[in-house]
């Protein structure tokens, strides 16, 4: 399993390293709900420009039975447009408060933040990604994780169209109980809609869904 | 008889000219980064917006962007490289008359 997870983290520098698109075009609206056996979230966000967005972010983290309620930036640091390619690198950070319910700390709330990096390469047949994130809630929870991303269209659609994708994600939690976890899963993309559905390694749905407006 | 030519030259000259008139509110613009239907929602979005702009179509297998103007209306070149660059791409090319 670390080989594999090594072998998908290497291919997804090799091909450029980039994030899953947390920026709109300017004056967009964007919903998304990304939830698997690790978290529970909810990003709410606006781009003034294509440049960077500003959120509400609600998350639920099953791990330390954490709650987190806060603002969140997200920063195109840079794109790479090419004739038949895009590849992207983001900056993400946020801030707010975390509650916890579980063990020593039940019931304590404490200010958090997070920070991380999201990168991604696409064309229309294949897909990598690869994202970290170093997330603080004082004494109560301090967390490093990362994920990567492959992805391959079996059929090249038109705009407008019905576009699916079958991908594989790896996330790698150093302190979880399972330190690596696989998932593949099905992504179905059509005009401004996004839904994705997998079942991970340990039996637990992952279920995303962006909306843009 | 002098009259009637003129205005067979006349009639034949419109005729032929119609088109040409009609091509010039066609803009076609190749962008790099076209990937998915969010990128294409973009363009359509940003240029879309602005006055003088009857519809904007987006092929994501060609990367073109073709925009129809109204009459009388048109986008320059600095603007339109302006607009795709604002929706967070680049331009290739700019192209202007038949589709």
């Amino acid at each position: 399993m670390r080989f594999l997870f090594l072998t998908l983290l290497a291919l997804c520098f090799v091909a450029y390293p980039a994030m899953a698109r947390p920026v709109s075009y300017p004056g967009g609206w964007t919903l998304m709900s990304m939830n698997d056996g690790d978290a529970y979230t909810l990003h709410w966000h606006y781009s003034p420009t294509a440049r960077y967005s500003l959120g509400y972010k609600f998350e639920y983290q099953t791990g330390p039975d954490l709650t987190f309620n806060g603002g969140q930036l997200n920063i195109l640091v840079n794109r790479w447009n090419k004739p038949d390619s895009q590849a992207n690198l983001y900056l993400k950070s946020g801030a707010g408060l975390a509650h916890s319910s579980k063990g020593a700390y039940d019931n304590e709330t404490a200010p958090a933040g997070f920070v991380g990096l999201s990168a991604d390469w696409e064309d229309r047949r294949f897909f990598t990604m690869y994202e970290n994130r170093i997330f603080s809630a004082g004494e109560i929870e301090m967390s490093f994780t990362q994920k990567a991303r492959i992805g391959i269209a079996p059929y090249i659609g038109e705009y407008g169209d019905l576009h699916t994708w079958l991908m594989l994600e790896v996330r790698h939690d150093p302190e979880g109980d399972k330190k690596f976890v696989a998932a593949p899963l099905v992504r179905f993309f059509k005009g401004t809609n996004l839904l994705e559905a997998g079942v991970d390694t340990e039996k637990k749905a992952l279920l995303n869904f962006v909306h843009r407006f | 008889m002098k009259t009637i030519k003129t205005f067979i030259f006349a009639i034949a000259f419109t005729i032929v000219s119609l088109p040409a008139f009609a091509a010039e509110n066609v803009i076609t613009v190749e962008v790099n980064g076209l990937v998915c239907d969010f990128c294409a929602r973009a363009t359509e979005k940003v240029i879309g917006k602005q006055e003088g702009v009857e519809s904007v179509k987006v092929d994501l297998t060609t990367k073109h962007v073709l925009i129809h103007m109204k009459e009388g209306h048109t986008l320059s070149d600095d603007v339109l490289t302006g607009l795709i660059s604002d929706s967070g791409y680049s331009v290739s090319k700019i192209s202007r008359g038949a589709e």
